[in-house]
């Protein structure tokens, strides 16, 4: 079933150039690719046991939910070009499946970790689609998607990555607000030259719209604190009300708010934050007139990570 | 330009709880850049019972720069002048904040009242007795205490200005045209 629908699709994407005698490669790759797929559902299914035990639905699933547009948006992008580099594709598989499949299996370990790429939660995402739809002629789509698995998997092999970083991440708040800040801020203009190639964590082109699992915990968790934590309703050096601006606006980590005519004023003079009388970290400055420019998102960005911090 | 509102809401503030923590902050002049508070001495402290009187001036910075504070009671104290009753105290220095108000402030040189610092004095003399004749230093502070900071009626402060010899109706006149100042009104006395 599922190597008829690649042929289907390969033939439909690429009509003239494919001759008839690489259709046994592609259906021994094919077989290839089912067992992989078998063994990542495998893979998947459990992962998503161990996690409905450990975490609660809802992040996941709201990871999940972002996921699916831009995978199918990619995906169907990808399709026209992908069938030129299908036959490499093929050609490492048939060369060595080996490799693949221990680059499978480090799957789980790479979407264990708090950011994982768009390799680990695609991968899982595609095959609860195809659960769902039991293989509907979405061949293209299944091509595409071990295409970027098996792009991953080299990558992956080539350097070694992101997991221990991404745990540091969580320990580390501060670096990691800035990490989240800057990719929010980078703009995306080349996502669209380079659909067809599997994202990492820490690639520098990567669409903003893929989740990255370790910005997705730390929302949720922001938000409980958002919500809980006092904030004054007026600036306690002017006694002058707050704006939304204001009470979103939090240059020190000792947590303590205030107006920004006071900060600018401070700034000018000691530059020491009235609560801590610590001087304004520069950096923290900088950020903070990026996050203007940047809108709210980055702002809770920022805010979350300071209450990680307290 | 002085934060006049910033300074208004300190008084309305400090006035609500004047009861409970026993300082006031009063304005001297009507644009609210020299005012008076009042602390009580710390019980358990030579300083206990007497009420002591601080002259303070708002700088133009304020909230950016911290309040000129300076006893106008007198105080026998090792970090407060003796002569002057100028304040030798961080927080009204380089360990001000914005987010110190003139009632923290306070409470800070009530604070202070408790727990000298005879090794970063103001006043060496009172310092020294502190440090080498600690006994002495609390007999004298007390005496300061009640003769300065004591609060007493006007048919007390009479009652002594008579007993120097003058008259009833003149002390009482010295007195309410030095708005209550014992020693000012003697002095007017006897210049008069």
């Amino acid at each position: 079933m599922v190597s008829d629908s690649i042929t289907n699709a390969s033939a439909s994407a690429a009509p003239s150039p494919r001759d008839i005698g690489k259709k046994k490669r592609t259906n021994r790759s094919a077989k290839l690719k089912q067992s992989k797929l078998g063994l990542r559902r495998e893979q998947w299914l459990s992962q998503v046991a161990m996690v409905n035990k450990g975490e609660n639905g809802p992040n996941r699933k709201s990871g999940n939910e972002k996921v699916v547009p831009v995978e199918n948006l990619d995906g169907k992008r990808g399709g026209g070009e992908e069938a030129n580099h299908h036959e490499s594709f093929m050609e490492s598989i048939s060369n060595s499946p080996s490799s693949i499949l221990s680059g499978i299996n480090s799957i789980p370990d790479f979407s264990s970790g708090s950011s994982s790429g768009s390799g680990g939660s695609c991968s899982g995402n595609i095959t609860e689609e195809e659960d769902a739809a039991d293989a509907d002629d979405d061949g293209c789509l299944d091509d595409w998607e071990a295409f970027a698995d098996a792009l991953a998997a080299d990558e992956q092999k080539e350097n070694p990555p992101p997991p221990p970083q991404s745990r540091e991440e969580h320990s580390s708040v501060i670096k990691q607000s800035d990490v989240v800040v800057r990719d929010d801020v980078k703009p995306t203009i080349s996502r669209k030259q380079k659909s067809n190639q599997a994202w990492r964590a820490d690639d520098k082109l990567r669409p903003q719209g893929l989740p990255n699992l370790g910005k997705q915990r730390s929302f949720p968790v922001m938000n409980l604190h958002f919500n809980s934590a006092a904030v004054p309703s007026s600036c306690p050096i002017c006694y002058e009300d707050l704006d939304l601006t204001d009470s979103n606006f939090l240059p020190c980590p000792c947590g303590f708010r205030l107006c920004l005519f006071c900060h600018k004023t401070i700034c000018d003079g000691d530059g020491r934050c009235p609560g801590c009388r610590k001087p304004y970290e520069r950096d923290t400055v900088k950020v903070e007139a990026s996050v203007h420019a940047g809108g709210l998102t980055i702002r809770l960005a920022r805010s979350s990570s300071m209450f990680c911090r307290s | 330009m002085i934060d006049i509102s910033r300074v208004q809401k300190e008084l309305q503030d400090c006035e609500k709880d004047r009861d409970s923590s026993g300082i006031r902050v009063c304005p001297k002049s009507d644009n609210l850049t020299r005012l008076t508070g009042t602390i009580p001495g710390p019980i358990g402290t030579p300083y206990e019972g007497g009420t002591f009187q601080i002259d303070i001036t708002i700088p133009e910075g304020y909230p950016f720069e911290p309040p000129k504070m300076q006893f106008s009671t007198k105080v026998w104290h090792p970090n407060i002048s003796s002569q002057s009753g100028a304040i030798c105290l961080d927080v009204l220095k380089d360990q001000w904040s914005p987010a110190l108000t003139l009632k923290t402030a306070l409470v800070s040189v009530q604070a202070l009242l408790s727990a000298p610092e005879p090794k970063d004095p103001q006043d060496a003399v009172v310092a020294e007795q502190y440090m080498k004749n600690y006994q002495v230093f609390v007999s004298t502070a007390r005496y300061w205490t009640q003769t300065f900071a004591k609060n007493s009626s006007l048919e007390e402060k009479v009652k002594r200005l008579v007993e120097m010899g003058f008259g009833d109706a003149q002390v009482r006149s010295a007195i309410e045209s030095c708005g209550g100042d014992e020693n000012l009104a003697l002095e007017k006395l006897c210049s008069g």
